[in-house]
């Protein structure tokens, strides 16, 4: 028997932007076992949210994570406005619909980009963050903001989408699908990406559902499973079908991401010429009640769950995030074991992890 | 308003999880609140495609062992060793323990997320 060896996988590591680590036992280059380590970042927000006034707590939370703050934004604040309930305009459904989608787009323009990067392709790498930039100019556009478009209330919308922006971003998302095609047929096709993708990392549909998957990482395991199939915000009038691949492995996971890519534009399309006219807020009076509920949306990486409790006071009793990474991460320790060490890297950024939002 | 919350005790937890699983559901995450002398846990399941949501909730006393659905399912491991940090819930049989320092370091406050203040641990080594 040959000797097992443990290494450790990050905290740094050039395919982890962010901090975690996987203690990873390998025998003969097969890696045998593993066990992660978060907590490097941790940084209490659902203390803070106790603590903090409600209003308070959409500004916190959209500092979550820099890549999918608008979701997280749209949750806390939907999550709140579940406790009196509050009835929402129209146009602030699709509005909501519209910027999720986009924070969509240029998510997973990011994370082609990492994956193009952790092949060797830089060109590519800039090539779609090149793109991404200008689904970042929309948003700046039309929220105000690139990153933290901060653009949520409770009850309502800061921003509306004027018609000279409507017809920008028209423009724009058909230039941004005419170029991702391009690069994603280079991508998907490329021998070197196939080849370590294709087999790799293969997590099964009952693994999938067994170990709590959220978004790509279960949808490209064949499971169709999607928090907008509960029809929030303006989901329900949309022609929305979730994108399923069946394979399991890293390269259903990154196919799922590229043809959810394309959706994503679709439904922005969509909603745009829905969009219907409207208040884009109402007031919303007193303080949340003594309630709880939970508020379920599609994150880039998949579900984003909420749970909020009321008091009646101006602070929640508790507010509760659990973040699709958060989710995904014990998949790792069915999709590892048995891999070569060489593909744990690609294996790992396949589930997309985002460890800002799981050390919230 | 939460549909299909469920009451259950902490020795039903397992099975009904279990039943769930059986039925095609999945494991979403939990959620543990300080009630002062208690502590309220509630699992949510999720079915038919996510559309549908079944919490299952049990109240126990500070100081009550409970046990961990991840003898079950691994799904819950990360969940069940973050309550047992953040709230001092007494998880037995964890199928990874992390022994108190999943997300919090030796330094760190214990059991922030209880209402009572928390107490600083001592730091490690010491």
């Amino acid at each position: 028997m040959a000797a097992r060896t443990t290494v450790p996988f990050g905290p740094q590591h050039p395919v982890l932007p962010e901090p975690i680590q996987l203690k990873i036992t390998y025998e003969d280059e097969k890696v045998v076992e593993v066990v992660p380590a978060i907590g490097y970042g941790h940084r209490g927000i659902e203390k803070a949210c106790e603590l903090n006034e409600y209003t308070k707590n959409i500004y916190l939370c959209e500092r979550i994570c820099g890549i999918c703050s608008y979701i997280h934004s749209v949750s806390v604040v939907e999550v709140t406005e579940k406790l009196w309930p509050v009835e929402l305009p129209p146009r602030v459904k699709y509005l909501r619909t519209i910027w999720a989608e986009m924070s969509r787009t240029h998510s997973h323009l990011l994370w082609l980009g990492l994956l193009a990067d952790a092949f060797g392709f830089e060109s590519m790498f800039l090539q779609f963050w090149r793109i991404r930039e200008r689904v970042l100019d929309l948003l700046e556009m039309t929220t105000g903001q690139r990153v933290i478009q901060s653009v949520n209330v409770v009850g309502g919308v800061r921003r509306d989408i004027s018609p000279e922006q409507k017809k920008t971003c028209i423009e724009t998302l058909n230039t941004v699908r005419k170029e991702s095609e391009a690069l994603i047929k280079v991508l998907t096709k490329d021998y070197t990406v196939k080849s370590r993708t294709i087999g790799k990392g293969v997590l099964t549909k009952e693994q999938a559902l067994q170990l709590g998957c959220a978004g790509p990482t279960l949808r490209g395991s064949g499971v169709r499973e999607d928090a907008r199939l509960t029809k929030y915000d303006a989901y329900g009038e949309l022609n929305y079908e979730p994108v399923v691949e069946e394979a399991g492995d890293s390269y259903a996971r990154a196919l799922v991401r590229a043809r959810e890519l394309f959706q994503a534009i679709d439904l922005q399309l969509e909603a745009l010429a829905k969009l219907p006219e409207g208040e884009i807020a109402v007031r919303v009076r007193g303080n949340p009640p003594a309630n709880e509920d939970v508020m379920r949306t599609e994150a880039p990486r998949g579900e984003l769950f909420y749970y909020a409790k009321g008091n009646g006071t101006r602070n929640l009793e508790r507010l509760k995030v659990r973040t699709p990474t958060f989710a995904n991460i014990p998949s790792l320790l069915v999709m590892l074991p048995g891999c070569e060490l060489a593909d744990v890297p690609v294996i790992v950024l396949s589930i997309d992890p985002c460890i800002s939002c799981t050390e919230r | 308003m939460m549909e299909n919350l469920k009451a259950i005790t902490k020795d039903e937890l397992l099975n009904e999880g279990e039943k769930l699983l059986t039925g095609g559901a999945k494991f979403i995450t939990a959620v543990c609140r300080d009630l002062g002398e208690q502590l309220e846990v509630t699992y949510f399941f999720s079915l038919k495609g996510g559309t549908e949501m079944y919490p299952l909730r049990y109240t126990v006393n500070k100081e009550e062992e409970v046990p961990s659905f991840s003898q079950i399912t691994l799904a819950t491991v990360l969940i069940e060793n973050e309550m047992k940090e953040m709230f001092g819930l007494k998880v037995k049989d964890l199928a990874l323990d992390f022994g108190g320092h999943l997300l919090l370091a030796q330094d760190s406050p214990v059991t922030p997320l209880l209402k009572t203040t928390g107490k600083t641990a001592s730091k490690g080594g010491d």
